[in-house]
């Protein structure tokens, strides 16, 4: 059975100029460990459905399951990372990652057992008591996937988590976050805009299209672990994934 | 940064002139005193102004901080749920415009001579920057993280505790700020309601033909804004020091 599962999924927004319907018919399946990314250019409506799969907001149409329970709300098995971190503030690096478990009762010092190990797994161990405005971008994203694993989620949702970040850190962030998926063997859901990024990371990639927000394919990434970008077969499966995003520009130099 | 002395520049240029005044002339001693007679006025009549001053303090302490205590919890939750906000609007809008002054004669009638006409006066003073300013502080919470929060399944209290609260604190200050700003309230309610306090004492040294004493409550209520102004600065940094290098304010 999928793990994660998504049946005729729609979302209706109404807008002051009227319904505007940011998805339509999406059919999604994750099974567990499976890591899948979600392309698209910007509205596309992937990040919506995102949303949705983290129960931050319902779907107008359709149901979807994370472990095979139908969602009504945020589930306990999935964290999310967003794009611009969502760490905060006033809280001290440490102190932002239990907040997860912070928000889910666990006892103070099992909260500052678990911030310790992943302090140590996201190499942020000398920085427990900063601010995150003392942090680089890198950094401050790491804390942020940091505290989505604190709570060992079965699916780890991911909106344009490097999508701020210089080439060289996003780089580094992408072998990190590999490396922690086969460690944890978590189901990782990310969206992106970038077709490198989602042809270095994912086992499958779901193609969206805008207006309104649809998958139009879905690509399995067959290549060997760990990718190079420079192999025939990784550009290759870029050119394909280029044209199926952008059908009518034959993926013109607009990507 | 430059040195804070250089704050004094004005001050004492302003000194200078009011000497030069006194020495020129221009107004008879009776209407403008001399600094030096100013500065024996102090001397002489120490326990009368400290008097005042300490009845003014206490009003203006517990008028601030009976509007906190009603203002920031009121705000934080007018901030979070529109439908208060939509209740409250119109009628913050409304009753902010008042200015408290006009609100003495009421006052009086209600209370009488004495504290609590003033201490009522500067409480309603005092309310309307918290209340605006702790709204403001919520609603500019990024939303990001209130998803963060949501997506954790945060309780709504930890929510308050944890994210609404400690997010607003910097626009609580600033209306903290501006309440004791508005002290002069107070010193407006004792020329007409208390027979004690700063404003009293200018009053009554008016009537008195005091002109010295009139000047000295008056570096008096300065300075008591001043020192008040930068105590709530000092606590600012100092609960807000997260904000340190965030905002261009702290540079």
């Amino acid at each position: 059975m999928q793990f994660l599962e998504c049946r005729g999924v729609g979302k209706i927004y109404a807008s002051k100029a009227g319904p505007v319907e940011a998805l339509r018919g999406i059919d999604l399946a994750a099974s567990e460990g499976e890591f899948v990314c979600l392309l698209g250019l910007s509205g596309c409506g992937k990040s919506t459905l995102l949303q949705l799969i983290a129960g931050l907001e319902a779907p107008t149409a359709g149901s979807i399951r994370v472990g095979g329970i139908e969602l009504d709300g945020p589930s306990d098995e999935t964290s999310i990372v967003f794009q611009d971190h969502g760490l905060f503030p006033w809280m001290t690096v440490e102190r932002n990652i239990e907040f997860n478990m912070k928000a889910r009762n666990v006892p103070s010092d099992a909260r500052a057992a678990r911030a310790g190990e992943l302090l140590t797994m996201m190499r942020l161990s000398g920085f427990a008591t900063r601010y995150p405005h003392e942090l680089s971008g890198g950094m401050r994203q790491r804390v942020g996937i940091a505290r989505a694993l604190t709570t060992r989620p079965r699916a780890l949702l991911m909106d344009e988590p490097f999508g701020a970040l210089d080439a060289q850190t996003r780089g580094r962030l992408q072998e990190e976050l590999l490396q922690i998926w086969e460690h944890q063997r978590t189901t990782v859901l990310f969206v992106t805009h970038s077709i490198d990024e989602a042809v270095f990371l994912a086992d499958r990639v779901a193609v969206f299209s805008p207006q309104p927000g649809r998958i139009t394919a879905t690509v399995p990434v067959e290549l060997p672990r760990p990718r190079d970008p420079e192999t025939p077969r990784f550009t290759a499966l870029k050119k394909e994934l280029r044209r199926m995003l952008v059908p009518d520009m034959h993926g013109a130099a607009l990507l | 940064m430059p040195s804070r002395v250089f704050g004094l520049l004005p001050l004492l240029a302003l000194l200078v002139l009011w000497q030069a005044v006194s020495w020129a002339q221009i107004y008879p001693t009776v209407l403008l005193p001399p600094p030096a007679k100013v500065a024996a006025a102090f001397v002489t009549e120490y326990p009368d102004i400290f008097r005042n001053a300490a009845a003014s303090i206490t009003r203006v302490i517990v008028g601030v901080s009976l509007a906190f205590c009603f203002a920031v919890p009121l705000g934080l939750l007018i901030g979070r749920y529109q439908i208060l906000d939509v209740l409250a609007d119109w009628s913050i809008q409304i009753f902010r415009s008042v200015p408290p002054i006009s609100l003495i004669p009421m006052a009086l009638l209600f209370f009488g001579i004495g504290d609590k006409p003033a201490i009522v006066l500067i409480f309603l003073a005092a309310t309307w920057p918290l209340l605006i300013n702790t709204i403001f502080g919520v609603r500019s919470i990024e939303r990001t993280l209130i998803k963060v929060a949501r997506a954790a399944r945060a309780s709504e209290q930890l929510i308050f505790r944890d994210i609404i609260l400690p997010s607003a604190m910097p626009a609580v200050f600033t209306g903290l700020r501006l309440a004791i700003g508005g002290w002069l309230t107070v010193v407006t309610a004792e020329m007409i309601a208390v027979k004690s306090g700063l404003g009293y004492m200018i009053l009554n040294a008016q009537l008195t033909f005091r002109s010295e004493l009139i000047v000295a409550g008056i570096v008096v209520i300065g300075a008591i804004g001043l020192i008040a102004d930068q105590g709530v600065r000092t606590l600012r940094a100092r609960v807000c020091r997260w904000q340190e290098g965030l905002t261009a304010e702290a540079e």
